[in-house]
């Protein structure tokens, strides 16, 4: 049983402040029903050092570039999240293709629950991505460290190319049946990688935010938008 | 290289204990690869390390061991000449080590991983691209003398339907496949053992079981499951434990004393070959090897089952009788027939679901149209189905190009329908069976007709079971067909095929199945006679009856059947089925009914209500707050209904319908009824969408209600044409797969007059452009998620200037923006629908 917070699903379908009318929400119930029956939930996730942060040869930007199991990374935004980091842990989640075949279904007659079953698969995937960031949490926890935000190939300046190393390290189409389009885009949709860094110091907020992601301010869906 | 003593695989597997090799990539990392580095390389350039890995494993006792070619496939390897060096030098490192270690006796075994990518229509990888990237490393591996083909860590059963059918069409090698399973006893994308071993069986593989995913002793209950199902030898190829992350590395902990002892419990099971997958090592191998040879080996026992699968679930015929739904067929069905013409798959796709909604066990699909592609429609209209619902399809089709299409791209083992006893159809129909597997249906009927008597449809039963193990179609993968034939044109017709049901039954021991409403073509109250004919028809042995499954009567007569054949468990069957029905007051039973085709009284009332109309729509009775009050025209029609612009504005489907029956029974005009009632209420939740009182959900319920109201008045229109407003061409971009926006367009479009083009997702930009340029397209809808796949729309509108420039095009999609259109050169940005409505008003006026 996954937990789904129901205004998040609210918030996907556009209703920002306002409350759906009865028969919305009864369908949102319905919905999230059917979808806890056809999920199949799964997560990894492997803790990696981050080998070395250097500057970039000779570029004008000079952007630090990350190397962390074999990827070189150069991505402002996430240096800024790994700040005071020695290690990651990178993730990987899914619901499985349940919800992209109940979607599909729905497509073909009732586009209103294909479009609340997206909005509610959208919550659930991020809903189970943050349980088991919470065990990622707990087991950086038994060894003393902290963790920060998870932070996803895609967020900010980290370039999306990212999820196909993620992919390869992680083996996620062998491990949770995840794998990617040519275009880079992970099947099962309701999917979700990321590195969570590793820290010996405390840090504000643990858990993902729209806060720190740089999109959120041409974002629809962004939290504590009117 | 000469294989001295090495006898053919298969005059071994099966019949003596066989081992295979442990891990492969555990053993490279510990001599140095790195984590982004691809393994196959090394056979080019670090050989040594390779045949030390073989010989590791043919010094611990393993029989089969595989090249290092697990990845090696054309989307990892582009370039061709590399991929033939990799694949080549794996089979002649392979060959070395079994020199090196006078190995002579043991098998290569040519070793295909998944390609990483997922198939159409849930992925991208097209099924027949999948079959060429496994054909060709097949036909290299082969002819460098690989002595077997071994597919393993398969997670999706359609992948290993790819990879099966390339390994048999490329070489004449054994194929032996393991897949994956999960805790759950799945493959990662819903499989289980029944349906998996089915379809494997039905494609012939030479062996299959599992490998990799677990331990040996998680493994042990999909072993259970594997013996217990399976007809050809059963491999299992566990991995040493269950993976842990220590310092970025994976490692497993089973180490080989426990391991062996796992193993030996596993091979008593029942099981022909063992072996090991990630973590096992040359120790585990060779404790394995010690722990099992001496075991007694018990051979694989034959099932004879008779089974159909779909991508998750496998049916079992014979066990007691099944409903085969025979809705999607165009057989007497005007709006079937406009709809294959039409190219409208949604239609279809709909009767498919309301038949599993029913109780189907079987879905019949027959697209046959004289004037329509048949074998591209079955091949459309199988993916789609397989992609949305989990029933086994029944390929329907009498042409053997469409059948062979079907069954090439279906994501299973299908049922067949049909072959009959004319030489031609057997020569033609069964070698298709008997390479991608199906139960046939076989019709007792041949060159001399169908015979009047029981005996003579026995006769020719006997003939097409005779046929079929000429070719090598085993005796239970044949269902006989015993032929109903109305009664109302010779009254013992009923009698002769029951006694032929009889016969197949006692005699022949064989399955049968039945189109059972033919019996009572041209009498009254048909769905009467079929009831009882269905009952006393699974008296007398029907395995499978071919009906609608929306038929109150029949479908009721099947559920008191099994009630009173102690196949119903405390009857809840009957009771639920009950429960479901609508039943129709007894008025209807006399007035209406009579006279329709072929069992193709369509849902009408009376019929099961199958689909919660609407969805919530349906149930919404509580007013919706914060709608705008009514917009003229008749709110509450005399019954105190609602009136149709109230239930559109509420998004309840069936209340819109009912009153826009209403309206028409009073004898408004159509076109008067379209315009003044439905239209305005569209625009008014339109409006309140576009000022942000009601949100998406209510919009498209409206849609949706005000859809089901034109369906009723279309009845009325059939034969007068309503002019469509315009034709628009809607598409996904290519590499896009999420197709819900363009969804949401669509149906907003459709309800504003306009006929579209559903070109569907992933659609390559010539696509699109060819298909403006037939239709002559005035306006293309384009939808791209994801930045990554805006770059294709950029390229559909440079195309589209360049061959079509008076095609005008607008563009939506999560990263779309005003700028980002215009950058692109698209006319026109829609933030949502509803400003694609407006743009296609101002483009066709």
């Amino acid at each position: 049983m996954i937990e789904t917070d129901k205004r998040e699903v609210y918030r996907y379908l556009g209703y920002r402040k306002n409350m759906p009318d009865e028969a919305v929400v009864r369908l949102v119930d319905e919905c999230l029903k059917d979808l806890q029956e056809a999920v199949t939930p799964r997560y990894i996730f492997r803790e990696y050092p981050i080998q070395s942060v250097y500057p970039a040869g000779g570029s004008a930007a000079q952007i630090p570039v990350l190397r962390i199991a074999g990827m070189e990374i150069s991505s402002r935004s996430l240096m800024r999240n790994l700040r005071g980091c020695e290690s990651v842990y990178l993730m990987g989640t899914t619901l499985g293709l349940g919800p992209d075949r109940l979607i599909a279904r729905a497509s073909v007659k009732h586009m209103s629950r294909a479009v609340i079953l997206q909005a509610a698969a959208a919550a659930m995937i991020e809903a189970w991505t943050d349980r088991v960031n919470g065990e990622i949490i707990q087991a950086a926890a038994a060894k003393g460290l902290y963790c920060r935000p998870r932070f996803s190939p895609g967020y900010g300046d980290f370039p999306l190319e990212f999820q196909e190393d993620l992919a390869r390290i992680l083996r996620l189409q062998k491990e949770i049946g995840v794998s990617l389009t040519e275009s880079m885009l992970m099947m099962p949709s309701k999917s979700v990688t990321a590195v969570v860094g590793l820290s010996r110091e405390k840090a504000g907020c643990v858990l993902h935010g729209c806060e720190e992601c740089t999109k959120s301010q041409d974002c629809a869906f962004a939290r504590n938008k009117v | 290289m000469a294989g001295v003593n090495r006898r053919p695989l298969l005059e071994r597997l099966g019949k003596e204990w066989l081992f295979f090799d442990g891990g492969t990539g555990t053993i490279l990392q510990e001599k140095g690869l790195q984590g982004g580095e691809l393994p196959e390389r090394w056979n080019l350039t670090r050989p040594e390390d390779i045949i030390d890995l073989h010989c590791g494993y043919l010094r611990a006792g393993c029989d089969i061991f595989n090249t290092n070619t697990f990845g090696a496939n054309a989307l990892k390897f582009p370039d061709e000449g590399e991929l033939r060096a990799i694949v080549e030098a794996a089979v002649s490192l392979a060959q070395e080590a079994r020199r090196r270690t006078g190995r002579g006796d043991a098998y290569i075994a040519l070793d295909i991983g998944p390609t990483g990518r997922l198939l159409e229509p849930l992925g991208d990888l097209p099924f027949e691209r999948a079959v060429d990237l496994f054909g060709q490393v097949v036909r290299i591996g082969a002819a460098a003398g690989a002595d077997l083909v071994l597919i393993e860590t398969m997670s999706d059963s359609y992948e290993s339907k790819a990879a099966v059918l390339a390994a048999k069409e490329n070489c004449d090698l054994p194929v032996l496949i393991t897949n994956v399973y999960d805790g759950s006893g799945k493959l990662l994308t819903g499989g289980t053992v029944a349906s998996t071993v089915a379809m494997l069986e039905g494609l012939r593989v030479d062996g299959l079981g599992v490998n990799c995913g677990m331990g040996p002793e998680q493994m042990i209950p999909i072993v259970q499951q594997l013996v217990e199902t399976a007809s050809v030898p059963v491999l299992v190829n566990p991995n040493a434990g269950l993976p842990r992350s220590e310092n970025g590395r994976t490692v497993y902990d089973v180490d080989p004393e426990t391991f062996a002892v796992w193993m030996k419990k596993i091979a008593a099971m029942g099981v022909q070959a063992v072996g090991g997958c990630c973590g096992t090592t040359p120790d585990h191998i060779r404790r394995t090897v010690e722990a099992v040879r001496n075991l007694p080996f018990i051979p694989v026992s034959r099932k004879h089952r008779t089974v159909v699968s779909s991508y998750s679930q496998a049916v079992e015929i014979g066990k007691k009788p099944l409903i085969i739904g025979e809705r999607i067929n165009p057989t007497g069905k005007k709006k079937f027939k406009e709809a294959l013409r039409d190219n409208n798959i949604e239609y279809i796709l709909e009767e498919g679901l309301r038949q599993e909604d029913s109780g189907a066990h079987i879905l019949d699909v027959n697209v046959g149209l004289p004037e329509i592609d048949e074998p591209r429609m079955m091949e459309t209209v199988v993916t789609r189905l397989q992609s949305i619902l989990a029933l086994p399809l029944q390929i329907d089709t009498s042409d053997p190009a469409a059948m062979e299409r079907g069954m090439r791209l279906y994501n299973g083992k299908p049922m067949v329908n049909s072959v009959n006893g004319k030489r031609e159809s057997l020569e033609s129909v069964l070698p298709l069976v008997a390479k991608y597997g199906g139960v046939v249906v076989g019709l007792t009927l041949d060159e001399g007709g169908i015979p009047e008597t029981a005996d003579g449809r026995i006769e020719i039963a006997k003939k097409i079971y005779r046929a079929a193990d000429r070719f090598g179609v085993p005796r239970e993968d044949v269902v006989i067909d015993a032929l109903a034939m109305t009664i109302s044109s010779d009254t013992k017709g009923a009698l002769v095929t029951l006694e032929t049901l009889r016969r197949v039954r006692d005699e022949l021991g064989g399955h049968t199945i039945l189109g059972v409403s033919n019996i009572s073509f041209g009498l009254p109250e048909r769905s009467v006679i079929n009831a009882h004919f269905l009952t006393m028809a699974m008296q007398m042995g029907l395995s499978c009856a071919i009906m609608n499954p929306g038929n109150e009567d029949m479908i009721l007569a099947y559920r008191a059947f099994l009630a009173l054949s102690d196949m119903d468990p405390q009857c809840m069957g009957y009771i639920d089925t009950c429960a479901n029905i609508v039943r129709r007051p007894a008025s209807a039973n006399i007035s209406g009914g009579a006279g329709t085709a072929a069992g193709d009284a369509a849902a009408a009332p009376g019929t099961l209500a199958a689909v919660p109309e609407g969805t919530a729509g349906g149930r919404a009775n509580a007013g919706a707050p914060g709608l705008p009050g009514a917009a003229g025209g008749k709110n509450q029609d005399k019954s105190g209904a609602m009136s149709l612009a109230e239930s559109i504005r509420r998004g309840m489907g069936q209340k819109a319908a009912e009153a826009a029956s209403a309206l028409l029974a009073e004898g408004l005009p159509a076109l008067e009824l379209i315009n003044r009632e439905l239209i305005p209420a569209l625009d008014v939740v339109g409006k309140g969408f576009e000022k942000g009182t009601i949100f998406l959900p209510q919009l498209l319920m409206s849609a949706e209600a005000a859809k089901a109201a034109f369906e009723v008045i279309k009845e009325t229109m059939r034969d007068e044409k309503r002019e469509a407003r315009g034709r628009i061409i809607l598409a996904t971009v290519k590499g896009d797969i999420h197709d819900i926006g363009k969804n949401i367009v669509k149906v907003m479009l459709e309800n504003y007059g306009y006929d579209i083009l559903d070109l569907g997702k992933d659609v390559a930009p010539e696509t699109i452009v060819e298909t403006a340029q037939r239709e002559k397209i005035r306006l293309v809808g384009l939808s791209a998620l994801m930045t990554t796949t805006v770059v294709s729309m950029e390229e559909t509108i440079r195309q589209l200037r360049e061959k079509k420039p008076d095609t005008r095009v607008v563009v939506g999609g999560a990263v779309m923006t005003q700028e980002y259109a215009d950058s692109i050169g698209a006319d026109c940005y829609a933030p949502d629908a509803m400003a694609t409505v407006h743009y296609a008003e101002e483009v066709f006026g």
